[in-house]
């Protein structure tokens, strides 16, 4: 044993050849174990992040107050008609509907399902998710039908000097 | 029942817990509970130390049982 130690048996990188013991790389009890710990380890360092952002939504931080932003004016928008904008992002899309002479409606327009735009249906008077079906109801954005379980958020608007302005987004209760 | 088997059992609980509330906890975020998403996440940090306890205490039992022997 000790005259194989010793000699250099050939020119090799990859170190291997000094494993001889039978079933020497097999993963034993302990080695299982230790793997099992290892994952409860990485199991709580995951799940921290979704802590601290579910405890910064409870302590309100992220509720802020976004410029005002013109949507429209009010005389080219008729009654039961919908404008797309962009609010609060650039690349958030939303939808405001004009369901009578005084009363505004504004949703983030991703669906809560799966994030396709939803659009208004003046006919049927319903906000649709087209790609599974999603309804939305207009005066809540609460959903009535298909996948969606969650409501729309609403935004926000108020109507100064002849224009729609979105205002903030509202946080929507659970 | 065996001790060694006890130890081993009881990690995979752990495991097996560790995976049922980080399911919960996406979920209620995802509902929107932020508290209930903190209680499961606070759960599944407080798993860790317990399965490293199990572990070394596991470690050490093994331990002896060799000198005993």
């Amino acid at each position: 044993m000790s005259e194989k130690n010793n000699r250099i048996p050939f020119d090799e990188n990859n170190y291997t050849h000094n494993i001889h013991r039978n079933n020497e790389r097999k993963l034993d009890r302990r080695g299982f174990m230790k793997t099992l710990v290892g994952a409860a380890g990485v199991f709580a360092v995951s799940s921290l992040p979704w802590g601290a952002v579910a405890a910064k939504e409870l302590m309100g931080l992220s509720e802020k107050e976004y410029p005002h932003k013109k949507i429209a004016d009010l005389n080219k928008i008729g009654i039961g008609e919908a404008v797309d904008f962009k609010f609060p992002g650039e690349h958030d899309d939303a939808l405001l509907i004009r369901l009578s002479e005084e009363k505004f409606v504004a949703y983030n327009s991703a669906c809560t399902h799966l994030q396709c735009p939803v659009f208004w249906v003046k006919e049927e008077g319903e906000m649709i998710c087209p790609c599974h079906h999603g309804k939305f109801d207009v005066e809540s954005g609460s959903p009535v039908a298909g996948p969606p379980r969650r409501p729309l958020p609403t935004i926000e608007v108020k109507v100064e000097n002849g224009a729609v302005y979105a205002v903030r987004v509202k946080r929507y209760e659970s | 029942m065996n001790r060694r088997l006890v130890n081993f059992i009881s990690l995979l609980i752990c495991l097996f817990l560790n995976i049922v509330f980080t399911q919960k906890m996406v979920h209620q975020f995802k509902f929107e509970n932020y508290d209930v998403a903190i209680m499961y996440c606070v759960l599944n940090l407080i798993l860790f130390p317990i399965a490293l306890f199990v572990f070394k205490r596991d470690e050490k039992q093994s331990e002896v049982n060799r000198r005993e022997q």
